[in-house]
């Protein structure tokens, strides 16, 4: 499969900037690594023990274009420093840990809503005008206007803190040690639903949106009155001559709006307690770690552009015309 | 909220713990999950526990490592006018000449791996802090000459200086075993996560980023007291998550903020659950009396202004409105913290507080009188003629002291003040103490188990604007003397004589502006355990944080519920 090198010149000066920007970002913020460990101390942070923690990590005042230089060649060996705030563990243990369950909470959510959108989206778009039509796409339009905040907050209150039907926080049973069991999946299923719901809302609209548009364009196509032509059953022209085509826009349409996701999973995850990357960037960011910051902004900024070009390749494998283009 | 429902949930909960029961009965025996006593407590907010027991990473060790694995020689009892409570070590001795001090070690104490404790560990625990800068976590660099050890029982302590108040600098000392430690390539980054220690709670059995288990010391020298078999302390980000947790009814000992706590926590289970929450330390207004403003720099100076400022704070709505009353008024002059009330001087006391109300009739009437004129726009300036105008930091974020703030300005201003609210970050908070880059702060001290070291700390020039508590920067030679007096002498009696000079002497010259005393955090159920210190018993400060040595004592009274 092949890439155009114009667009790979793209993923690199995006990749270079993102890299600049992330090293500047956090030294533009207020406050050091070592005024924030002083700060988590609160009440213990008698003149003994600041000097104590001062001795430790010693001055961090090297001149910009050193540090810079360090960040890079730490970027280049996959070192991206010591967290401040879990010292002494590295950032990619922290990062690591974290990862698996964003990716599992944003993946569910994904696939979830993406199920659920595009067969809304379709049924709406084959039946446009109609009764489903009128009141599912509207109600599409403002499930993604409403902010994930506002579901997260809402979710929690309403199902597991007044009807306690699931669980508050955690990402599994604290009792519980991870194992390859069906009680420790149970659990990671149970403790992922809100969760998941939270972000599906959102999704679930803006697929639905794309879908019916890109549907509606498809559905007027020659190949498509062929099919019925053919006598072939609604069912088999909805999914198998329409609906396939009309997916390529939503696919687009998920590489663009997977920083958003990667946006509602952080609130997502503060609220209930979900030990992913989201709650880890919100108190690395409270406690100033700046490695930790770093290395998560540099990830976020891989993932998605990393997306995009996982989009640009299923989009070569799906639609023919660039199938035809790329021999 | 109240009505419990069969649920998805609970089915979850019971399938899941009858496999982690059996689970764990295959892996340590059977029956031995049923019998354990387990509390769970909540002490720090963390988004993912990490394994570090490691004492001397302040920022970074887990907040039950003190007490509960490394115990303290002696715990000084604020509640009990700072009576020593003798653990490791039964008593100490100053020498005649006060410059060294021989602590006599409790015989007989075994670490937890059974070697035996002795007066070598504690030698190696402040030697290894003089000789590493990152592990003195006592200030031991400046107190402390040499250390040496006569016998296994007895620690001999030289001192840099007199210093009747050196044991409690000692108080959040962790003696560490030698025989551990030694092998210790770096003493600083070392995660210790099996701990050896001296403690009720040595064992950690069960870690995870989710929760861990910390279990009875079976070596521990002080078993006939203890009757709670494991700590379980769940991994909870902050207190809107241990708000949403409260209904489930699963902590035992909570140290959190729960806003309307009798709604919010009490309705669930009023049977057992309870919460003390005394006033700790006192909250001021501390004007910086080396202010680069020259109009605020004479105001801040003057007596009169300083008491006009006093009559403009409406304390009880601080309380009430900012601190959903938590918070209890203070109305000394001196500042004492309730908790002290065994120290108060009388004479110290009645006409010295008729500063302390809120009445901005007699602070409008104060300042005129003083000469400080209103101009055309409504504000004052100084007898002098400058501009009097001031902005009151207080960190972002701390909303309850921002709203606090607010109502202090407004009296402010309706005494003709020109006074405003900044919220810099708390980081950016603390420089300004320290580097004195603000005019107005509002502050508060921390205590230990007897009132001096609040006093001394913030109002002695020998710490003015060294540490955040001392940042009026206050410089007053006849204080300055009672603070030497004061560690120079090492009798209780002289102590409280000298004691009583510092409040009548702070009385009179009125440096800072006490408002209120902000509250303990302590919730407890009753449900599962029994024994909980509450307000009709207030032997002690109830708290579980890291900074309250007396948590220790609070958990050798707890027994399980039959």
């Amino acid at each position: 499969m092949r890439v155009s090198s114009r667009r790979l010149g793209v993923y690199a000066v995006a990749l270079a900037f993102a890299i600049v920007v992330n090293f500047i970002l956090p030294r533009l913020m207020p406050g050091s690594p070592v005024d924030a460990m002083v700060a988590q101390l609160g009440p213990r942070a008698t003149p003994a023990a600041v000097e104590a923690i001062k001795a430790r990590f010693g001055e961090i005042d090297q001149p910009i274009m050193m540090q810079f230089l360090d960040y890079l060649k730490g970027l280049a060996t996959f070192d991206l420093g010591v967290s401040v705030k879990y010292y002494p563990q590295t950032v990619v243990q922290v990062l690591s840990r974290a990862t698996l369950w964003t990716i599992f909470l944003v993946v569910t959510a994904i696939i979830f809503s993406l199920c659920v959108g595009v067969v809304l989206g379709a049924i709406a778009a084959w039946r446009r005008g109609g009764r489903f039509d009128t009141i599912v796409s509207p109600f599409a339009v403002i499930l993604f206007s409403i902010p994930p905040v506002i579901v997260a907050l809402t979710t929690l209150f309403v199902f597991a803190v007044s009807l306690r039907w699931f669980p508050v926080g955690y990402a599994y049973d604290p009792n519980l040690d991870p194992g390859f069991n069906f009680t420790f999946f149970g659990s990671v299923f149970v403790h992922a639903i809100l969760p998941v719901l939270t972000l599906s809302p959102f999704l679930v609209g803006e697929f639905q949106t794309t879908m019916r548009s890109s549907m509606i364009v498809v559905l007027g196509e020659d190949y498509v009155t062929m099919g019925r032509a053919k006598g072939l059953s609604n069912l088999a022209v909805m999914f198998g001559y329409g609906a396939r085509n009309a997916l390529l826009p939503v696919l687009t349409n998920l590489a663009l709006i997977l920083g958003a996701v990667f946006g509602g999973s952080i609130v997502t995850e503060i609220v209930f307690n979900y030990p992913g990357l989201g709650l880890t960037l919100f108190t690395a960011s409270v406690a100033r770690d700046y490695p930790v910051i770093q290395g998560q902004l540099l990830l976020m900024t891989l993932a998605t552009l990393g997306a995009n070009f996982l989009v640009d390749i299923i989009y070569g494998l799906v639609d023919p015309r660039l199938r035809e283009a790329g021999r | 909220m109240g009505m419990r429902k069969r649920s998805l949930r609970n089915l979850f909960q019971r399938t899941s713990l009858a496999a982690a029961v059996l689970g764990a009965s295959l892996a340590f025996g059977a029956g031995m999950a049923s019998a354990e006593s387990v509390l769970t407590m909540h002490i720090e907010e963390q988004t993912s526990w990490v394994s570090n027991f490691n004492p001397f990473d302040l920022a970074g060790r887990r907040q039950s490592t003190m007490d509960f694995i490394y115990e303290p020689l002696v715990i000084f009892n604020a509640n009990d006018g700072g009576k020593p409570v003798w653990r490791l070590a039964t008593s100490y001795k100053f020498s005649d000449d006060l410059m060294s001090i021989t602590y006599e070690l409790r015989p007989g104490v075994k670490w937890s791996d059974g070697q035996p404790l002795t007066s070598a560990d504690v030698k190696y625990t402040i030697d290894l802090m003089l000789k590493n800068p990152a592990v003195d976590t006592v200030g031991a660099g400046q107190t402390v000459a040499s250390v040496e050890a006569p016998s296994p029982t007895e620690v001999t302590i030289k001192l840099k200086a007199v210093n009747s108040e050196f044991p409690e600098s000692l108080a959040d000392l962790a003696v560490v075993p030698e025989h551990i430690w030694k092998d210790v390539a770096d003493p600083v980054a070392f995660k210790n996560e099996k701990p050896v220690g001296s403690g009720p709670m040595t064992e950690v059995r069960r870690f995870t980023p989710q929760v861990y288990e910390q279990c009875r010391n079976p070596n521990y020298w002080d078993a006939a007291s203890l009757h709670v078999d494991c700590l379980r302390l769940p991994q909870i980000s902050g207190n809107d998550q241990m708000l949403a947790l409260l209904p489930e009814g699963t902590v035992d000992w909570i140290g959190s903020f729960l806003p309307q706590i009798d709604k919010t926590f009490v309705a669930l289970d009023p049977q057992h659950n309870g919460y003390w929450q005394p006033p700790a330390e006192t909250v001021a207004f501390e004007m910086n009396f080396k202010s680069s403003n020259i109009g605020n720099f004479e105001a801040f100076k003057d007596l009169n202004f300083r008491h006009a400022f006093s009559l403009a704070m409406d304390r009880k709505s601080m309380v009430d409105i900012a601190g959903f009353g938590y918070p209890v008024v203070n109305l000394h002059a001196s500042g004492l913290p309730p908790r002290f009330d065994s120290w108060r001087n009388k004479a110290a006391e009645g006409d010295k507080d008729a500063f302390m109300g809120f009445d901005t009739d007699k602070a409008n009437k104060i300042l005129d009188d003083a000469g400080y004129k209103k101009g055309a726009d409504g504000f004052r300036t100084t007898p002098s003629g400058k501009p009097i105008t001031f902005a009151v930091i207080v960190p972002n974020g701390w909303t309850d002291w921002i709203d606090a703030v607010q109502i202090a300005v407004e009296g402010l201003r309706a005494a003709g003040i020109n006074a405003s609210v900044a919220t810099p970050e708390y980081e950016q908070w603390r420089k300004q103490l320290l580097d004195g880059s603000f005019d107005v702060v509002m502050n508060s001290r921390a205590d230990s188990a007897t009132p001096f070291q609040g006093y001394y700390q913030s109002l002695s020039t020998a710490y003015a604007g060294k540490l955040t508590v001392a940042a009026p920067r206050y410089s007053n030679p006849k204080l300055d003397a009672l603070f030497d007096q004061y560690l120079k002498s090492s009798s209780d009696d002289d102590h409280k004589k000298i004691f009583n000079d510092i409040q009548v002497l702070i009385a009179d010259d009125f440096p800072v502006v006490p408002v209120f005393n902000g509250p303990t955090w302590y919730q407890y159920s009753s449900k599962r355990f029994t024994g909980w210190v509450t307000d009709k018993d207030p032997v002690m400060n109830p708290e579980n944080h890291d900074n309250n040595r007396m948590r220790l004592m609070h958990l050798l009274r707890l027994k399980p519920v039959q």
